[in-house]
């Protein structure tokens, strides 16, 4: 689908908020992403995945400038058009039994915005936020506890840090964001005994399920697509020491 | 304009609607684009590369992009050949389109027995062997460097089957025609090439190879010149058809392929990039025969030579 870009602009450091028409086509589900093409050329030759940071007359998302796919995209202007395809993947799934924990680190606090939206407004549950990001220039939110490294802005230190006073067995944590923080929950959750649903990320070609290139290692021994069996898995399901 | 102008292929004893085949890798079993494009608009698809038992495949990472194309080191990642007889293949019944399944063994007997096992299946066109897989340790591109094991190779599994047999190569030789001719020699109806070009990516962070496998694949359009290269020279040395594959995006990348011999062509890493590329690429050469009064597609066959 070619949707006209409604903004693209920076809302912290390297961190842009991109926002295209939405095709009016269906729902999506927090956790889901779309491929995007930064351009019409065969450089850089692969779609960008980015997960929905949210979803009204528009599709949202947030994304931070790491490579030149990602910077050729920031340049893009109201009013162009982009290439996108998707939804993608599956999504998380709420459980309005459980004490809904949401962890974002960086950029993976991306898709737990909407699924904080979707929760709050369409769910109508409570959730405890957390969002961690290195520094004050790189948060982008305004909104549940902010964490950062240097502590420049809110508790200083991890979002897991952050979190764990909070956990018990009722927990059901949403997590997404750098690998060794979620690794440091999954350690939190076997601990706590709680449960927990992370979105992760991987290299991916196609995103349509054919290339296999963005498998995941998982405890059955078999190897996981992100794009079609994830972004979002049990965090039971994964053998994080092969991560 | 269209439907005046044939595009139609003979291959063996088989007929192509038109020369547009999607590449083993890149077009999962087929049921995975059937959301995208009518499949039987293709010329025909080959599916993942199938093994005699499941493959798990390389640990990731798996993939990393390169200027304008990519690198790859999946490890052959599938169900096996009796699973996709049983789970895969019934969902594409019913299709007006040519479907080729893709074999890899680690041993000769390992080929033979695949090919005895798909040739007793109604829905399978012919078989592509898969003697140029860069990214296993066994097998793989061991056979295809070598010209006698591809003649041996060749033999065996023309002993089995009836189905057109298709011997795809790997570019990473020092004279491919010369392994392409071995497969002529041992009765191949067709060779396809290119695999993919053997490559490298360092992370500088960690100073090692970025893929967990260290070497991969290298893919897309970066590599076409390569492969058109190879088939040109294939050509000069095989009378059987020719499949170009290798780096094709766009109509133009296929018609060279065309024009330096291939009879056939498959699309492999565009796919990913767009799914519907296949059909458009289908429309780009109709328009192409059609703006040059070319009646039939196969008048371009070859035409860049003498």
């Amino acid at each position: 689908m070619r949707l006209k870009i409604v903004e693209n602009s920076q809302i912290a450091k390297d961190t842009y908020v991109l926002k295209v028409e939405n095709p009016a086509l269906y729902g999506i589900l927090p956790g889901q992403f779309f491929m995007i093409k930064v351009n019409d050329f065969n450089y850089p030759l692969l779609r960008r995945p980015l997960s929905v940071a949210g979803f009204s007359n528009t599709v949202d998302f947030i994304f931070r400038v790491v490579g030149e796919g990602t910077r050729i995209l920031s340049l893009k202007k109201e009013g162009e058009f982009i290439d996108i395809l998707g939804p993608s993947g599956n999504g998380f799934i709420i459980n309005s039994s459980k004490k809904l924990i949401l962890v974002g680190g960086g950029i993976g606090v991306a898709p737990i915005l909407y699924l904080k939206y979707t929760i709050e407004n369409r769910y109508r549950l409570k959730c405890e936020s957390y969002f961690g990001f290195n520094t004050k220039d790189e948060v982008f939110v305004n909104t549940g506890n902010i964490a950062t490294m240097d502590g420049s802005l809110g508790f200083k230190g991890t979002t897991v840090d952050m979190v764990q006073d909070d956990l018990d067995k009722d927990s059901l944590i949403y997590a997404c964001g750098p690998l060794p923080m979620l690794k440091k929950l999954a350690l939190l959750c076997f601990e706590y005994g709680c449960e927990m649903q992370v979105s992760l990320e991987a290299r991916m070609a196609c995103g349509i399920g054919v290339c296999l290139g963005c498998v995941v290692p998982t405890v059955s021994g078999d190897f996981k697509r992100v794009c079609v069996e994830g972004p979002v898995f049990d965090y039971e399901e994964i053998q994080w020491q092969e991560m | 304009m269209a439907g005046n102008v044939n595009l139609a292929v003979k291959l063996g004893n088989l007929i192509f609607k038109n020369p547009v085949l999607t590449a083993s890798g890149t077009f999962g079993y087929g049921i995975e684009f059937s959301k995208y494009i009518d499949l039987n608009r293709l010329g025909g698809f080959i599916v993942k590369g199938l093994s005699l038992y499941e493959k798990k495949g390389n640990k990731p990472p798996r993939i990393v992009e390169t200027p304008c194309g990519m690198l790859n080191a999946i490890g052959l990642q599938n169900v096996g050949v009796e699973r996709f007889i049983e789970e895969k293949l019934p969902k594409l019944q019913g299709l007006n389109t040519h479907i080729i399944a893709n074999i890899y063994g680690t041993e000769v007997e390992e080929f033979v027995r695949l090919a005895e096992i798909l040739d007793k299946e109604p829905l399978i066109s012919a078989l592509e062997v898969n003697v140029s897989c860069p990214n296993v340790s066994a097998g793989g591109a061991l056979f295809g460097k070598d010209p006698d094991m591809v003649y041996v190779l060749t033999v065996s599994i023309k002993k089995v089957t009836k189905k057109p047999v298709i011997v795809k190569l790997t570019p990473n030789v020092e004279d491919i025609a010369f392994v392409a001719q071995a497969a002529q020699s041992a009765g191949a109806e067709a060779v396809s090439l290119i695999n993919t070009i053997a490559g490298m990516v360092i992370d500088v962070k960690s100073r090692k190879p970025f893929l967990a496998n260290k070497t991969g694949g290298l893919s897309g359009p970066a590599i076409y010149p390569v492969g058109v290269r190879m088939v040109y020279e294939v050509y000069e040395k095989v009378k059987m058809p020719i499949i170009g594959v290798g780096g094709i995006y766009n109509a133009n990348v296929a018609l060279q392929y065309i024009m330096a011999g291939a009879s056939l062509i498959e699309i492999g890493t565009a796919n990913f990039v767009d799914p519907t590329i296949s059909i458009q690429i289908i429309k780009g050469i109709e328009e192409f025969l059609n703006e040059e009064g070319v009646n039939s597609i196969s008048e371009l066959v070859g035409t860049a030579h003498g």
